[in-house]
């Protein structure tokens, strides 16, 4: 074989290759990564809800031809366990190795905080899906997003609730976290700026604690009418059945700062030591949704046989939202998702999502609504209880539960 | 504070020290008797406390939890002395020249194994058997059914452990093994079988502890790991290999708990209980009830 001979055949399988690899490259999936907790100590439970949403986000768009063209997207799931650490080795892990366009599903406000700054270095947008710490967003962070709600919101609700039913002695008993210490002081704040009319009492308790027992008789002993329940997963549980056992609870009402209860484990964990205990929520299932959550309400029924869950909600909300800002942006380079997240409305399970660069904590932010919710029955089911608060939306009056 | 609250808080700091020293007495028992550390001791509460709640949800109903207990227990008890059978016995008749290690190894892979098959067949999510009686009242303290049936329970087993170890042939056997592993074979004992019974029996005492403690404390993957870590720093507060030790640090390490989470801080609730080992280490290094090792 002479040498131009040899040369010309060396050329056309090169050219063979590349022609081959052309359109191995066009069906490389776009990957999202979903960092979330899914074992204790983090709150696996709202992981395994996020999860399931991310995924049926990722079914959705996959339904619908993919992104850019027709690549499928891909999602590479991450225990974070609740704790910074595997947060921070779980981001590296999704960045450097899966090299995912962008990160759902932080849950845990303390993760959240540690893996923003990972984010901002790598220039990977990253959504806090159920992470409410105010500082968050106040660190005004490029790569960072929130479809959640803020703290000082949260609390300014519950300021709202405490003065309309006329509570005069608080407590709030909060977890050593960067959320329950947020809430401490966001709490200790607003009561002044609010002019909440009731003496306030705090405690930060240790979050791997299991027994809260001298924490409540402490509370007991303070003669408190309203205990605010600011803890995250498991102590949820552990200080509503020790409260109960300490003759607390319900005879003195609890509010507990977010969604946990409305998840199937709750009764089966606190049994019928659960009735009365009120609870914010940010989804309700008489809630009139739009087409998409509408969609993803009746898609979730028929999968899970339940009401679906705002995690789930969220989960599945942040997929097609990081999707449709990557087929806006014809990229997906972080970056341009990034500018195009900033520059375009989307499409979320209760409406219109989108992003502006706020002052303070309203930054790259955009909030549901919330709703206070109670039980008022063992083993109530979800879809049974009333609105109580705030006034715009209440479809049933607070009972205040029975002494003992 | 008043003198009512005061005594609250000693006394429910007692009480949750006297079941914690459940959990210690079983890891200081098998150090006693194979000298060596079950890393996996949180594990073995875990699965008693899963068990327990499987056996009540599903078989025996609530009414039935006091005969869940022994049948937890039993289980708890078959499952230790298989492992100690097949995977820890080797460290004493192969040829393992560093036992501590090897017994480090595998019983911290035994406690990330059965963590995650409790997350792969029970899921990550958190239950709890319905509660074992109603909640009651010890003196001056409001306390859980629960905790009450748990406390009185630990209080039988401790005397029922007491008795055997004291006064059966067993008892002595097990008493000789733990001063000198090689005299007493010289008086026929078989001492590989006294290790499973050993590791059978302290496993099996931890299963007792998450059973009793499921309805107030939860059921879940990670469930153990408090209580196999309060359970080290009693034994160590109490002196190694002293049942004794176990019982008075644990009370110890409770009520220092309680009464610094009220009157200091209850974030730091933890390390009151490591302050009290840190000053016993200066001052008493083999810990309350402990013997300093004899070396031949």
């Amino acid at each position: 074989m002479d040498r131009r001979r040899f040369l010309s055949i060396v050329v056309l399988a090169a050219m063979l290759v590349v022609a081959l690899a052309v359109p191995a490259v066009a069906q490389k999936p776009v990957k999202i990564g979903v960092l979330t907790p899914l074992s204790p100590p983090g709150d696996a439970a709202a992981g395994q809800f996020i999860v399931r949403g991310a995924r049926m986000g990722m079914e959705d768009v996959n339904g619908r031809g993919g992104v850019l063209g027709g690549r499928k997207l891909e999602l590479v799931i991450e225990d974070d366990s609740g704790t910074p650490e595997k947060a921070i080795a779980g981001f590296r892990k999704l960045a450097t190795q899966d090299q995912v366009t962008a990160v759902v599903g932080q849950f845990h406000s303390s993760n959240m905080l540690a893996v923003q700054v990972l984010a901002e270095q790598l220039k990977i947008p990253i959504f806090a899906t159920q992470a409410s710490a105010r500082s968050i967003t106040e660190k005004h962070m490029n790569y960072t997003f929130r479809t959640h709600v803020i703290d000082p919101d949260r609390v300014r609700l519950w300021n709202r609730w405490i003065m309309e039913r006329g509570f005069k002695r608080v407590f709030l008993i909060a977890e050593n976290t960067d959320y329950g210490t947020g809430l401490v002081e966001e709490t200790k704040q607003l009561f002044k700026t609010m002019g909440v009319k009731a003496e306030l009492e705090t405690e930060i308790f240790d979050r791997a604690a299991v027994d809260l027992t001298p924490q409540l008789l402490k509370i007991k002993n303070w003669k408190p009418d309203l205990v605010l329940n600011g803890a995250v997963g498991t102590p949820i549980y552990l200080i509503v059945k020790q409260a109960y056992d300490v003759g607390l609870f319900p005879a003195v009402p609890m509010l507990v700062s977010y969604d946990a209860p409305v998840r199937p484990e709750f009764w089966k964990t606190v049994g019928e030591k659960g009735t009365w205990l009120s609870f914010i929520v940010y989804y309700h299932p008489t809630m009139k949704l739009p087409p998409r959550g509408e969609a993803f309400r009746q898609k979730y029924k028929a999968q899970f046989n339940e009401e679906p869950i705002y995690g789930a909600f969220n989960g599945y909300t942040q997929v097609v939202l990081v999707a449709d800002a990557i087929n806006a942006a014809k990229s997906d380079k972080g970056e341009d998702v990034v500018k195009a997240l900033l520059a375009n409305k989307f499409e979320g399970w209760n409406g219109t999502i989108s992003f502006s660069r706020g002052e303070g904590p309203y930054w790259q932010q955009w909030t549901p609504p919330m709703l206070i919710t109670q039980y008022t029955g063992p083993e109530q089911p979800f879809a049974e209880v009333k609105i109580s608060f705030p006034p715009e939306f209440k479809t049933g009056e607070w009972v205040p539960g029975p002494g003992r | 504070m008043d003198a009512t609250l005061a005594s609250q808080y000693v006394l429910s700091g007692l009480v949750i020290g006297m079941l914690y020293s459940l959990m210690a007495l079983g890891i200081t028992f098998i150090y006693g008797i194979m000298k060596m550390i079950n890393w996996s001791m949180g594990e073995f509460y875990m699965i008693g406390s899963y068990v327990q709640y499987a056996l009540i949800a599903t078989l025996l109903g609530p009414g039935l939890w006091w005969l869940a207990l022994p049948v937890s227990m039993a289980a708890v008890f078959v499952l230790g002395l298989a492992i100690q059978r097949w995977l820890l016995r080797p460290m004493f008749v192969g040829a393992v020249e560093r036992r501590d290690e090897y017994a480090t190894i595998v019983t911290i892979a035994m406690m990330l194994f059965f963590r995650n098959l409790a997350i792969v067949l029970g899921g990550p999510n958190q239950y709890a058997p319905g509660d074992y009686a109603r909640p009651t009242t010890i003196l001056t303290l409001p306390i859980s059914g629960n905790r009450f049936v748990a406390l009185v329970a630990t209080m039988v087993l401790l005397g029922l452990f007491w008795l055997v170890v004291k006064y059966t042939w067993v008892g002595r056997a097990l008493r000789g093994a733990s001063q000198n592993r090689v005299a007493i074979q010289t008086a026929g004992i078989d001492v590989l079988r006294l290790d499973m019974l050993a590791f059978g029996v302290g496993v099996a005492l931890a299963a007792a502890a998450g059973a009793l403690l499921a309805p107030d404390f939860l059921v879940y993957p990670e469930n153990g790991a408090i209580s196999t870590f309060k359970g080290f720093e009693i034994i160590v507060i109490g002196g190694l290999g002293s049942i004794l030790g176990s019982i008075v640090g644990g009370l110890l390490l409770g009520v220092i708990e309680a009464l610094g989470s009220v009157l200091l801080s209850a974030a730091y609730k933890d390390l009151y209980g490591f302050l009290l080992l840190i000053v016993l280490l200066v001052f008493r290094p083999t810990g309350l009830f402990g013997e300093r090792e004899r070396t031949a």
